[in-house]
């Protein structure tokens, strides 16, 4: 197996999803550097491990492999003829790159601005009347994006910047972290797309880690049958729908089985809000990045960014088990000890937004009303219960389907507007004798026609206690959300 | 709904008086350019924005966007208000927004985040009516002067630039 051609370097990688990965001088150098290797030290699946023990494979065989693919893709679309304005390999380094901003744990900590905490999710009220809960957008400073972060390293780190070449090139690659490029759009669909790069490695690399099959997508059969239209169109020939079809759903059945699988999820739920707690603790937070751009100064920073991995979170949940605080103390035992939190109820919906009031809202509002007596009732502390909803899983976007009327009467710029977002399609040469590819939610027959813009949602409430009666409260609990019905 | 997407919709519904949607590329840009605008005049909600092919865009909001109109029947936001701070601003540029026709109001605002974007980030020298235009144009964006003229005393007027 080898996924690209020789390099003048003569240096290559052994990766066990791609085989052969070539390397360039600049990839080489860019490897070795200290800010490259961190990725070593971030495991791809957070905390997937506690669920597959085998799913410890981290960023760094990640990022080494979406070069591969790149490099593969690369020699592919140079025999399809495709004239791409970017030096080839700026686009080798945005793929080797493309993860170098990631925070310790991946997604984990970069989204602790989005976990709903209990007492931001019951509805509060006062003499009987609801009382708006205020916003102080004074107070807000999420944590910015990997991507943006990742932007950050590669132009202010004077290492990745010689590897490169100059800060020109270096912004360059940069851009394509923040999909800021535009110069070559169906080169740029590689890295930001619904079949980019970045996916197609971390299904098949997280299936293989975890055992579950349902990421094991037909790469090879994919790549070989991409087709060039006479306007400069990338799209996948018709014959290849079923594993376009297959791809997105492996996506699909990945996000339900293993990346929002009800035991790692509760460890992860249990991490953000506890991240989360200690950060807006007003006496103490561990060390924790209280502000963006604290973080971005941790990462702009050479010392600091060696301390920016898994372990940075590690020790502030060592800490945290002594914490003064009940719920903090209670969720970081729950992760030291790997004692999950408790799922009590967990409703999925597969809906479009046209389906009012569907299970899920009424489970929300439930939460929302009930949360706070039941907590009352059991006597456990309101913040040990984690209610959370994972963000949405989006087959495809169906963006394409206006009626032949709406598109006549668009202007130009309209209609450059349009075809421009749909970019990020997948498109697929329908018939034999198509010249221009269509949006694979356009062709009727396909699944993804059928369920574009569904989405796939879960609402979940957890329990996090510990306490001798564990089983027989655990039991009661269930029985009395489940009587919210 | 996280505080991000609640924030989302109490500047756009509460604090500029723009229906939330995403059902067509002109909704989904005023979407993006309008809390673009906002967190220029000092309503933080932590949205980071790149240029892209119609000016500042943010992918992040675009998923937010997803999902929140996957709960949009729940109404998380009316139970929040923003704080009185954040509301006098977006006052203050409410009328910005007033522009019946969703397809003129799109590029009106694309115009105006652009140039501040230009602006903000350094990607022109100064407040240069002619360069801006020049930049705009190596964009792709057909902006004429006289159009630039206008959005920049409107952004100045409005405070969008100090």
């Amino acid at each position: 197996m080898s996924s690209s051609v020789k390099t003048v370097s003569g240096k290559f990688i052994v990766d066990s999803i791609h085989g052969d990965i070539h390397l360039t001088e600049a990839e080489w150098k860019i490897i070795d550097t200290p800010s490259f290797q961190r990725l070593r030290r971030i495991k791809q699946l957070q905390m997937s491990q506690v669920t597959y023990p085998n799913a410890t494979h981290t960023r760094f065989s990640h990022s080494l492999g979406t070069l591969g693919l790149m490099a593969k893709i690369l020699d592919i679309t140079e025999d399809l003829g495709l004239k791409n304005k970017e030096e080839p390999e700026n686009l080798r380094l945005a793929a080797l790159l493309h993860d170098v901003g990631h925070y310790p744990y991946s997604h984990l900590m970069e989204t602790i601005d989005n976990v709903i905490l209990a007492e931001d999710l019951i509805s509060q009220s006062s003499g009987g009347k609801s009382v708006k809960k205020s916003l102080d957008t004074k107070q807000m400073n999420p944590y910015p994006g990997h991507t943006e972060l990742g932007a950050l390293i590669v132009t202010s780190h004077p290492d990745i910047i010689e590897a490169i070449g100059n800060k020109d090139r270096a912004k360059e690659v940069a851009d394509f972290l923040t999909h800021s490029t535009t110069k070559s759009p169906q080169l740029s669909k590689l890295i930001a797309s619904s079949l980019d790069l970045d996916r197609l490695d971390y299904l098949l690399r997280d299936s293989q880690a975890t055992g579950v099959p349902f990421g094991h997508i037909d790469i090879n059969y994919l790549l070989n049958n991409l087709k060039l239209s006479p306007s400069g169109m990338l799209g996948i020939l018709k014959k290849a729908i079923p594993a376009v079809e297959q791809f997105l759903l492996a996506r699909f059945f990945m996000h339900r089985c293993v990346y929002y699988h009800k035991t790692t999820y509760s460890l992860e739920e249990a991490c953000k809000q506890l991240l989360r707690r200690v950060r807006d603790s007003d006496t103490c937070n561990y060390g924790l990045a209280v502000k963006g751009d604290d973080v971005k100064e941790i990462v702009k920073s050479a010392d600091k960014l060696q301390e920016f991995d898994d372990s940075y979170i590690d020790n502030i949940v060592r800490k945290a088990v002594k914490d003064d605080k009940e719920v903090v103390r209670a969720l970081a035992i729950s992760i030291q000890s790997r004692k999950p939190p408790k799922l009590l109820k967990e409703v999925c919906v597969f809906s479009d937004k046209e389906d009012e009031n569907h299970r899920g809202t009424i489970f929300h509002q439930n939460c929302k009303f009930q949360l706070e007596k039941l907590a009352s009732d059991f006597e456990i502390p309101l913040g040990q219960f984690l209610y959370c909803a994972p963000k949405a899983i989006v087959l495809e976007k169906n963006i394409n389907l206006r009626k032949i009327s709406e598109v006549q009467d668009m202007t130009e710029d309209e209609k450059s507007a349009q075809l421009s977002e749909e970019e990020e399609l997948i498109r697929v040469f329908s018939g034999n004798d198509e010249k221009e590819p269509k949006s694979l939610s356009e062709i009727e027959h396909s699944i993804i026609n059928k369920c574009a813009n569904q989405s796939f949602k879960i609402f979940r409430l957890y329990v996090v206690y510990d306490g001798n009666d564990r089983v027989e409260k655990i039991r009661q609990l269930e029985t009395a959300v489940q009587r919210w019905e | 709904m996280d505080r991000q997407q609640v924030g989302v919709m109490l500047v756009l519904e509460d604090g500029l008086g723009l229906k939330f949607d995403i059902s067509c590329f002109n909704d989904r840009l005023i979407c993006q350019k309008a809390i673009y605008l906002a967190q220029a005049v000092g309503i933080n909600l932590g949205y980071y924005y790149h240029w892209y092919l119609h000016g500042p865009y943010c992918s992040s909001l675009t998923k937010d966007g997803y999902d929140i109109n996957t709960e949009i029947q729940s109404r998380e936001w009316d139970e929040w208000q923003l704080d009185e701070a954040s509301r006098t601003k977006l006052k203050k540029i409410r009328r910005v927004f007033d522009v019946q026709d969703r397809k003129q109001l799109a590029s009106k605002i694309e115009l105006f985040a652009s140039v501040h974007f230009l602006i903000d980030r350094k990607r022109v020298t100064d407040r240069n009516v002619t360069e801006i235009t020049d930049t705009l144009r190596r964009f792709d964006k057909p902006f004429d002067e006289s159009q630039v003229r206008k959005a920049l005393e409107e952004l100045e007027s409005y405070e969008f630039l100090r």
